[in-house]
């Protein structure tokens, strides 16, 4: 296979354009005071780096980071049994079908499954007429549970690639040598499935982080997230350089994640 | 026994949390109240609606149409990009690659937003092609990823192998590696079209000029007067449809392979 072929220059050039450019115009964005992308009447200033510190964003970010790693750790804990369950599952048909089931949702449009949670959890809904009534709307519950349904097969399918590569061996070593099952589990098991829970994790946690349909719908407007912020600042308010600061400051926390998770998994296996 | 009860209940209560929303979507699509909180007959009419909401079904039709095209196109590309990143020396292998898994792993809002700032700087139109290219640009790194393990099993020597027995290069990619990589490219198809069709974030930033696809229509539509309920038949028969197809593909290729058994 060692033709010289085209496609690859081409491709790096390409992820260039679209990953780099961006990146170094946000960069440069956020040095700035502008309206939407007008230059001409751009002016340079550090304002965006104190907007960053001002207290009424601080909420915005702490939701993010406590709501989404409550909700990319209530994932893992459903998510690594159902794994588990799912390769130790011998007839082929029953695995395909139940991988598949957990693959279904994802074609069902994400803001209609967000609008189906608001319809349940608002105080008058269709189970009112079997006498139950949740009053949900606006609570962390309610935003904790939409993004645990919504990135759940996020979830579920890293750590089930991880647990079927798994060297059968390994584990019936573990057992000869005397182990027990929780034992083999704690210290053969769970280490080596660790890439997938990783890979998982950050699957989970970003998009939850960030998104911003989700909190719009489900918080009746009380919880905003980060996804919020950069949202209004691209839209209503056309505050490009602040909106490209946050941006940039994600894209080095990924960046930085990235490095992390390319030390562990070399070949990028364990994304899928 | 209580292993099997427990394992069974596991499975069950992570599939409820899946499929809640979607049950009362279905359940909303054949309720004849516009209203979400009341149920006032059983209707059909919705399914209906779907044909006649001229907006809606236009966002339907953009939806697919993006999705088909960019997942033959990012399959395509990205089969070749796969197969030349592994022909590649380890260290710039783990550099390209490294590059794949940013569109992947980056948030949906900052891919949108860079491709939505790089889009006006080089001046394109926003519209249906933006729409189109952004969403090539996220299939081909999950199309690539996907090909890749399956590339990493095949025998490095049945290439060279079959250049000996006499393939030009073109036939033994052809006859060689694409069947052994089937499975992989498949996959690969499978996820682009299944990320590209429930995209929300990314079509919002990329596109303009009145293209909607299902879910820009959707959010642009919600607390408004012109949001119909046609949006929930349309996605119960999406769910219904492929729920049915998938159990059927299954139970059918397993009775294949028992007999060849």
């Amino acid at each position: 296979m060692k033709q010289r072929s085209l496609i690859l220059p081409v491709y790096v050039i390409w992820l260039i354009i679209l990953v780099f450019i961006p990146f170094l115009l946000m960069l440069f964005l956020a040095f700035t005071k502008t309206k939407g992308l007008d230059l001409t009447h751009i002016t340079f200033s550090l304002d965006n780096f104190k907007d960053i510190l001002d207290p009424i964003y601080f909420d915005a970010y702490k939701n993010s980071i406590v709501l989404s790693t409550i909700a990319s750790l209530l994932c893992l804990l459903i998510g690594y049994p159902v794994a588990y369950i799912l390769t130790k599952i011998k007839s082929s048909k029953t695995r395909n079908i139940l991988l598949a089931m957990f693959v279904l949702p994802m074609w069902s449009n994400m803001l209609l499954r967000i609008i189906g949670w608001e319809i349940l959890f608002n105080p008058s809904s269709i189970l009112n007429s079997i006498g139950i009534s949740f009053d949900l709307i606006g609570s962390p519950f309610a935003i904790i549970i939409g993004m645990v349904s919504t990135y759940l097969p996020l979830m579920i399918f890293p750590i089930y690639t991880s647990l079927n590569k798994l060297d059968n061996s390994l584990i019936e070593a573990s057992y000869d040598l005397g182990a027990s099952k929780f034992q083999t589990f704690k210290s053969v098991i769970l280490p080596l499935s660790l890439p997938g829970i990783y890979s998982g994790f950050t699957m989970t946690f970003l998009p939850s982080a960030t998104n911003f349909a989700l909190p719009e719908r489900l918080s009746g407007g009380n919880i905003t997230l980060l996804g919020n912020i950069i949202n209004s600042n691209f839209g209503k308010s056309f505050n490009y350089g602040f909106g490209s600061l946050l941006s940039v400051i994600l894209i080095v926390i990924i960046f930085i994640v990235m490095i992390f998770i390319n030390k562990k998994d070399k070949d990028g296996d364990l994304l899928l | 026994m209580i292993k099997k009860i427990s394992k069974f209940s596991t499975i069950f209560i992570t599939l409820a949390i899946l499929y809640i929303p979607i049950l009362i979507i279905c359940f909303l699509s054949v309720n004849d109240s516009l209203r979400p909180y009341e149920f006032n007959g059983f209707t059909l009419k919705w399914y209906l609606q779907i044909f006649k909401e001229k907006t809606l079904y236009q966002a339907i039709l953009n939806t697919w149409g993006i999705a088909l095209l960019a997942t033959a196109i990012s399959t395509v590309c990205g089969t070749f990009i796969a197969l030349a990143i592994s022909s590649l020396k380890q260290k710039h292998r783990q550099l390209v690659i490294f590059l794949n898994n940013m569109p992947i792993l980056n948030a949906d809002i900052v891919t949108g937003i860079s491709l939505m700032i790089v889009f006006s700087f080089l001046g394109l139109h926003f519209g249906r092609y933006t729409m189109l290219l952004a969403h090539i640009f996220f299939c081909i790194p999950f199309v690539v990823l996907s090909i890749m393990p399956r590339l990493k099993m095949m025998d490095e020597n049945s290439y060279d192998a079959a250049r000996d027995l006499g393939c030009t290069h073109f036939q033994a990619v052809r006859k060689v590696i694409l069947p052994a990589i089937k499975v992989g490219i498949i996959s690969g198809a499978l996820i682009a079209f299944t990320m590209s069709i429930d995209d929300f974030i990314i079509s919002y930033y990329t596109t303009g000029d009145g293209f909607s696809n299902f879910s820009t229509w959707i959010y642009s539509r919600l607390n408004r007067r012109t949001f119909s309920p046609a949006a929930y038949a349309y996605n119960t028969i999406i769910t219904l449809g492929l729920l049915i197809t998938l159990i059927y593909i299954n139970l059918k290729g397993d009775s294949k392979n028992e007999k060849n058994n």
